[in-house]
């Protein structure tokens, strides 16, 4: 596990408009540039909430990358519901 | 008199991202309350604000996180966040201050990170967007790392700000003090939402009292358990307790606003 890859790559896409573009165009690719494992990556690729909270992402990288990526509010609980 | 203003002020993305998810009158008491201290700010006619504020990974990473941290840039963009509903700026820093302070920290036992280059995120540029709408005065933002452990405690916090308000008051400049954080929230976690309104009110009482013991006591995992992870930027609130000692309290508002998933609080100081 790369939590510390994983949280790398949602920084650099919430704070940077250049990478963030590079993540919209394609998100294959770009993720490919982080040391990850294949559960990471499709966690990342699907924007899997509930997975990537579990494995540890901080929730104030977590949030933000999810609201980049649409996520309602609504959503995005539902995704956790049952971990608190 | 160079600190000639001084408020603590609680930011949630909803405020501005969501606004109208809160219930009407909560959003319209918190947000005209948050307009009418900027319009005291102005009127205080502040040459700049030092700004007691957090950070939501906007600059620093695992790779390197200060503790403490002063902006010495010429200016600051932001906010990062393109979903925040606020035009983007670039807000003037105040470079001569800033090298000031950060000589008198490291003359008086303070070591602060130092940086010409940051971005702001919501937790700066949000209470801004309120209490300086215009992105007129200069700022000068402190730091202080209420991210992820481990973090200075509140009695560190306290000190810190104690420092800083008697280097502050020996300015040549008019000082507008800010703290922004807090109170209680959950941020993004399982428990978003959720808002501990009597954790706030006794640390709000602790504030408005000038409990200096109390404020100092709190400690990591007591903010932890009962204030959650957003509860840590208390620490900005308490440091400016310690800038302002002698100053007189006054709760402005306070709204635990749900769908903002955050305890609301704006506090004013005056001498």
């Amino acid at each position: 596990m790369s939590l510390y890859q994983v949280q790398k790559l949602i920084y650099h896409v919430n704070r940077d408009p250049e990478r963030r573009e590079r993540y919209r165009q394609d998100a294959t690719t770009f993720v490919k540039s982080y040391d990850l494992t294949e559960t990471e990556s499709a966690a990342l690729l699907h924007v899997d909430v509930r997975a990537l909270y579990t494995m540890g992402v901080h929730s104030l990288l977590l949030r933000p990358f999810t609201l980049l990526n649409k996520v309602s509010n609504d959503d995005y609980a539902k995704a956790l519901k049952g971990l608190g | 008199m160079p600190i000639v203003f001084a408020c603590a002020a609680s930011h949630a993305p909803g405020m501005t991202a969501w606004t109208e998810a809160a219930p009407k009158q909560q959003a319209d008491n918190f947000l005209g309350s948050y307009r009418k201290l900027g319009e005291r700010l102005a009127a205080a006619k502040p040459d700049a604000i030092v700004a007691l504020t957090v950070e939501h990974w906007a600059n620093f990473f695992l790779n390197s996180m200060p503790t403490f941290s002063i902006g010495r840039a010429e200016r600051y963009d932001g906010p990062i966040e393109e979903w925040l509903r606020i035009p983007k700026a670039s807000v003037p820093g105040d470079v001569k201050l800033a090298a000031e302070l950060i000589d008198a920290c490291l003359d008086g036992g303070f070591d602060p990170l130092f940086s010409d280059e940051l971005l702001f995120d919501h937790a700066t540029y949000l209470p801004l967007h309120f209490l300086n709408p215009n992105m007129t005065v200069p700022v000068v933002p402190v730091i202080i790392n209420t991210l992820t452990p481990p973090m200075p405690t509140a009695k560190r916090c306290f000190a810190f700000g104690e420092f800083l308000g008697q280097v502050l008051s020996r300015s040549d400049k008019r000082i507008a003090l800010i703290a922004t954080g807090g109170l209680s929230h959950w941020p993004g976690e399982a428990q978003h939402g959720k808002i501990n309104i009597p954790f706030d009110k006794k640390f709000l009482e602790n504030l408005i009292t000038g409990d200096h013991h109390q404020l100092t006591a709190y400690t990591h995992a007591e903010i932890d358990r009962n204030a959650g992870s957003g509860g840590h930027e208390i620490r900005t609130w308490i440091a400016l307790a310690g800038a302002v000692q002698s100053w007189k309290a006054q709760l402005i508002a306070y709204e635990p606003v749900v769908p903002w998933a955050t305890g609301c609080g704006l506090v004013e100081f005056s001498q």
